[in-house]
């Protein structure tokens, strides 16, 4: 008998969701940042819409790790994702 | 003359008397007003190398043409003096409501010169200008002083005024007005307080005449309608005002932390804007004639922290919480409140007790010299320092001199994070670079408003820069700078123009910003004209720092910067590769390499040595 277990492979990641994206993160999060557990191959983009996050038009600042990065930037196993509105500083 | 008055008061303090003069056409428009025209005319009347805190010092109240025009944050005003903490230049900028009711009293720029003998305040009703006596205010606190005032001339009279630090000549003491609202930096407050003026009190009705007032207004309700629909997209600083910086410059790695020691602070969720919003915050608050209302009515019920007022902004939050390595909002918003009251700039106050705590922890500043412990983290001690510095009392004497004086006492300047004696804002430029040449090259010693490059390197607008690398900062940086210098001369908030008077591409062209400039005042600008004004601007500026004795050699940063890799964060292992963009950055200026203009430059932008 032949029991095939095919895992879905998976990556942990933290998304960061600041100003006004803050109300989009769900309410198990802590404070500004949620631990998550996504599909391997998503891209930041992809977890950013499911979150109502524009992503389009420099609309958003993207950072992983800190860094700015593309929409489509793949997401890797202990990434710090965090998303803000582009807008003026301070 | 449309947009500006073409007017200026003239008050000579020491014989006690007042002029009105005319500003001749060419002049207002190659100088373009507010900051512009105050440099004009300090560097004609005064010698560079005077004592910035003697009576032969000038100081200047400037506002732009666009000042108090429908034009949207059409109601900014600048203070320029030659600066008591930095002996470079002071370009001063604030709000509130202030610079509109000063341009609606007919005159463009306020000149003081001299010093009175007894303190006296201005009063300005339209026309009808009187030196009074300020004797029974010297000493009272801003809020005291303003209250005061009310009653004496008018209840709907605005004022600026200094408190106690500035009547002390401390030299990081600001000039407040409306209260809560500060033109900050480089110890203008001190100038004032030099000259004995404790206030300038405002009451005007003559509006500002507009050469094509239709076109004006059609173009304002497209900028506002355009802020208003990225309120609405929760684009825009009105819901959590500049604090909602902290946490963005936290995950950047450059918040500073513990006087530059780290840009990353494990406290920064004590601090961040949704703690104000939920614990503190009364309502959103706008300058006249803005849109956006960034400003924060607050108040903090507190047996120790408590009080209210406006704020804090993103720079104070630096300043007095991740700078001192304290992550409690009610104590940085209490500091921030002291400040406003005593008239202090929240910025240079906080991150020379900053420097002070360094000194402290590494063994350098003694105890008995503090009268106190002093390590990062303590807000108790940071909020009996803040009012000693005020009144010079004990440790406060030296805290009001600026963190490079006090560490170089010491003997160690180098743990004093500044420019030109000058405290760094709130970004750490080991991990935004662009800052980092900002910095050094800023006329006025270490300034974010000089030319804000974060907006691109840390908050992605017009679009995001990559802050680690150097590459193109040079040019960019020469263009940040010119293009504040337009924004600060126009007399709009640059929190507005930027984002809606610039083509929204790394060109950043002033498209609308001209046209409102020329429907404001009919001078046929074109972009071209508009922007080599501004950077006229910028270098009659550099050549009144070269008189005064600065060199290439001030044109630096602390060693922290240059040498000493950031330890941790997204920035780790990086420093600021200064001596690599200053020199393309003087050849892109028209410099030598000297960082001095040179005679094809002042020749294109018709200046004279």
């Amino acid at each position: 008998m032949d029991r095939s277990c095919t895992a879905v492979s998976v990556v942990n990641i933290r998304l960061k969701l600041f100003a006004s994206y803050r109300q989009h993160l769900p309410p198990s999060s802590q404070g500004s940042a949620c631990d998550l557990e996504i599909p391997a191959g998503t891209r930041a983009a992809d977890l950013l819409a499911r979150f109502g996050v524009p992503t389009g038009d420099g609309a958003s600042v993207i950072l992983i790790n800190g860094r700015s990065v593309e929409p489509e930037r793949v997401l890797e196993e202990g990434d710090v994702i965090a998303a803000f509105p582009a807008m003026a500083g301070g | 003359m449309f947009g500006w008055h073409g007017k200026i008061l003239r008050v000579n303090l020491t014989d006690q008397e007042v002029s009105v003069e005319d500003v001749d056409p060419q002049t207002a428009q190659y100088f373009i007003g507010g900051r512009g025209w105050a440099i004009k005319y300090l560097y004609d009347e005064v010698d560079p190398t005077v004592d910035p805190l003697a009576p032969e010092n000038k100081l200047f109240f400037a506002n732009g043409p666009l000042t108090g025009t429908p034009a949207p944050t059409g109601n900014r005003y600048m203070v320029v003096t030659k600066a008591p903490l930095t002996g470079a230049l002071a370009c001063s900028n604030s709000g509130g409501v202030f610079p509109t009711e000063m341009k609606r009293t007919g005159f463009d720029m306020f000149i003081f010169e001299g010093r009175a003998e007894e303190p006296v305040y201005l009063w300005v009703n339209d026309d009808q200008v009187k030196i009074r006596s300020a004797e029974h205010l010297w000493g009272k606190t801003v809020h005291e002083t303003e209250d005061a005032l009310l009653e004496e001339t008018d209840a709907k009279a605005k004022i600026a005024c200094i408190g106690p630090a500035g009547e002390n000549l401390v030299k990081v003491a600001s000039i407040m007005n409306d209260k809560h609202r500060a033109a900050g930096r480089s110890g203008v407050g001190a100038v004032m307080g030099s000259k004995n003026i404790k206030a300038v009190v405002v009451r005007g009705t003559q509006k500002v005449p507009l050469a094509e007032p239709e076109q004006m207004k059609d173009l304002c309700k497209l900028v506002r309608s355009q802020v208003n629909a990225d309120v609405k997209k929760g684009a825009s600083l009105r819901e959590y005002g500049t604090a909602y910086v902290p946490i963005v410059t936290n995950e950047v790695g450059i918040l500073p932390t513990r006087n530059f020691q780290s840009g990353v602070f494990e406290g920064v969720e004590g601090i961040t804007g949704e703690v104000l919003t939920e614990k503190y915050l009364v309502r959103a608050k706008p300058c006249y004639g803005c849109p956006i209302a960034c400003g924060r009515d607050t108040r903090v019920d507190d047996p120790v922290y408590g009080g209210e007022g406006e704020g804090p902004e993103y720079e104070t939050i630096a300043a007095f919480g991740s700078g001192c390595g304290i992550g409690n909002m009610a104590a940085v918003t209490k500091a921030n409140y002291l400040c406003n009251e005593l008239g202090m700039d929240t910025i240079s106050v906080g991150m020379t007790i900053a420097c002070a705590m360094e000194l402290y922890e590494k063994g350098i500043l003694p105890e008995s010299d503090v009268g106190r412990p002093l390590n990062f983290g303590d807000a108790d001690a940071v909020i009996d320092l803040v009012t000693k510095t005020a009144y010079r009392e004990g440790f406060g004497d030296l805290l009001a001199e600026g963190s490079y004086r006090l560490a170089e006492k010491y003997g160690h300047p180098e743990f004093s994070i500044t420019a030109k004696k000058q405290e760094f804002p709130g970004y750490d430029p080991r991990g935004a670079k662009g800052m980092g040449l900002l910095y050094a090259t800023s006329n006025i010693g270490a300034s974010h408003m000089a030319g804000d490059i974060a907006y691109a390197e840390v908050f992605g607008v017009p679009e995001k820069l990559d802050p680690l690398t150097i590459k193109d900062k040079p040019r960019l940086i020469k263009y940040f700078e010119d293009i504040f210098a337009l924004i600060d001369a126009a007399g709009l908030c640059v929190f507005l123009s930027v984002r809606y008077l610039f083509e929204q591409n790394m060109d950043l062209r002033p498209t609308r910003l001209t046209k409102l400039m020329n429907y404001a005042t009919g001078a046929g600008y074109t972009e071209e004209t508009l922007l080599q004004a501004a950077e006229r601007v910028y270098n009659l500026e550099r050549l009144f720092l070269l008189k005064a004795g600065f060199t290439r050699a001030e044109d630096t940063l602390p060693r922290r910067m240059l040498e000493e890799p950031m330890p941790d964060g997204p920035a780790k292992g990086h420093v600021v590769e200064l001596d690599v963009m200053l020199p393309e950055f003087y050849q892109l200026r028209g410099w030598d390499k000297n960082g001095v203009p040179t005679d094809a430059k002042l020749k294109e932008l018709q200046i004279a040595r």
